[in-house]
């Protein structure tokens, strides 16, 4: 504080007492003003601890009108704050924007892709949604009608929204899907079923084909859900350490012993780097898997893509020279390794380890 | 980039700097470092350095190379380098990564790394000695 550099001789300062002294007063004062005891308690530390403070420099005699002031002061600035949250505080919660001119035509359009979808289900996959969605019959109800049962039913409805959402996003961008391995991949992602991504190899497809690329977005994350799957978006090199960690907890998860906790982080280190040294963007996603044990990363991105995977991933393994990507570094600590790369379309790296393999 | 915990410290004990990394860095981070290290070794006219990683739960290709340009930029620059910490764990994963640490010279503690560099610069180590 400037005041205890400028603090004259002894005698000048006031006493510890007869600060003690103004206690009463600036309560008063604060009291008069602040209702709340706590706060009114705050108020008047904060006065006596600033009165304290420029003591030395204030006249004798001046002290306890300097400690009014002061008192009305930081009661006042305390004010000032709560107006100023008051009057922010619709930010925080009005994220909403005013309406837009073009939202009836947005609406519109809406309403005609969901027409379309619904147009282009089968009959009896269109009536058994409505009962159950519009006439809100449940599904035991239409099982019996159908002569099947209530969990059929519920899965058939489960395929019949999973549809639903892929045709509404075909007709609302009145996309034809380019190949026939669109529509079964969209389907996939749709109903977030895992187990049929990897068998029509969804990802790979993702990187290929612009339009399930591009019409996939509002799909992805369905089905991913379940806690043992963790995504870490990567960007700029602070993602590297947040995947790295990400991967490391949730191998800590599957029981891996310390080494390998470390070998897999550094792996992710490896790949995520690349992701950020090359491409804009991307992902990592980071799975436990279950029978047999294990954890499974899968590094996508969009980006240039590896014009020569056997060239990335072959280096002279004591000089590592490489293409200096890392890549057989971390094949090397990784049981499964993986690279799908298409020139311009962008680079996926899974790779996997084995519990209790070595 | 100035406030939150330091990431590291580099302080100075005699001739020697002790620089230390308190937690994970990403790879700005790990060039900041390099930068601010090689500034100080010029600034305070030190003989020797001492990089502790024990903080380090991962040294990656980019982190291995990062300590071998530390460790020749500061010899070029008259002053010998020496790490200190490297975990178990990590030993192992470097050899598996295939990394050539051949050029660093390593010790197992702060302890072993200043006798070392006693020996090496000559330099005397605090004012004890």
């Amino acid at each position: 504080m400037a005041a205890a550099g400028r603090a004259g001789p002894a005698g000048d300062r006031p006493s510890p007492a007869e600060i003690t002294a103004l206690i009463p007063l600036v309560r008063r004062v604060v009291a008069a003003r602040v209702p709340d005891r706590a706060t009114a308690d705050d108020l008047v530390q904060e006065t006596l601890a600033r009165v304290l403070a420029a003591s030395a420099r204030v006249e004798p005699g001046m002290l306890e009108p300097y400690a009014i002031v002061t008192a009305r002061n930081v009661v006042a600035s305390l004010w000032r704050d709560q107006d100023r949250q008051r009057r922010h505080q619709h930010r925080v919660v009005d994220l909403r924007p005013p309406e837009a001119p073009d939202e009836d035509v947005l609406v519109q359009e809406d309403r005609e892709a969901v027409t379309a979808a619904l147009a282009r289900l089968t009959d009896r996959e269109r009536a058994t949604l409505l009962a159950h969605e519009v006439a809100g019959q449940d599904t035991r109800s239409l099982a019996a009608e159908l002569g099947s049962t209530a969990g059929a039913v519920a899965a058939q409805l489960n395929r019949t929204r999973a549809r639903l959402r892929v045709e509404y996003l075909l007709a609302l961008e009145n996309a034809e899907p380019p190949t026939d391995r669109c529509r079964p991949v969209l389907l996939a992602l749709s109903s977030g079923d895992r187990r049929r991504q990897r068998e029509v190899d969804a990802a790979r497809h993702l990187l290929e084909c612009d339009v399930c690329a591009r019409l996939s977005e509002p799909l992805m994350g369905r089905g991913r859900t379940r806690d043992a799957d963790v995504r870490v978006p990567v960007q700029s090199d602070a993602d590297v350490v947040a995947a790295r960690s990400a991967a490391r907890e949730v191998a800590a998860g599957v029981g891996f012993p310390p080494t390998d906790l470390t070998a897999i982080a550094t792996a992710v280190s490896e790949v995520t780097r690349n992701i950020v040294k090359f491409a804009d963007s991307g992902e990592v996603v980071i799975e436990a898997v279950e029978e047999p044990r294990g954890i499974r990363i899968v590094a996508r991105d969009v980006g240039p893509g590896i014009p020569d995977v056997d060239r990335a991933l072959d280096d002279g393994y004591s000089t590592y020279d490489g293409l200096g990507l890392g890549l057989p570094g971390a094949r090397r600590l990784m049981d499964e390794f993986a690279i799908v790369s298409e020139v311009g379309r962008g680079t996926t790296v899974t790779m996997t380890k084995w519990w209790g393999e070595r | 980039m100035t406030s939150g915990p330091r990431l590291f410290s580099i302080l100075r004990q005699g001739a020697i700097l002790i620089a230390s990394i308190h937690t994970a860095l990403d790879d700005t981070q790990l060039e900041r470092f390099r930068a601010d290290l090689i500034d100080r070794i010029g600034h305070d006219r030190a003989k020797g350095v001492i990089i502790d990683v024990a903080a380090l739960d991962v040294i990656d290709s980019f982190a291995t190379r990062t300590l071998r340009g530390v460790a020749d930029m500061a010899r070029l620059r008259g002053a010998r380098t020496v790490i200190v910490g490297i975990q178990p764990d990590v030993a192992f994963v470097i050899v598996q990564l295939g990394m050539d640490t051949g050029s660093l010279v390593t010790a197992l503690d702060l302890e072993e790394g200043l006798a070392h560099l006693a020996a090496v610069t000559g330099a005397p180590i605090g004012p004890g000695r």
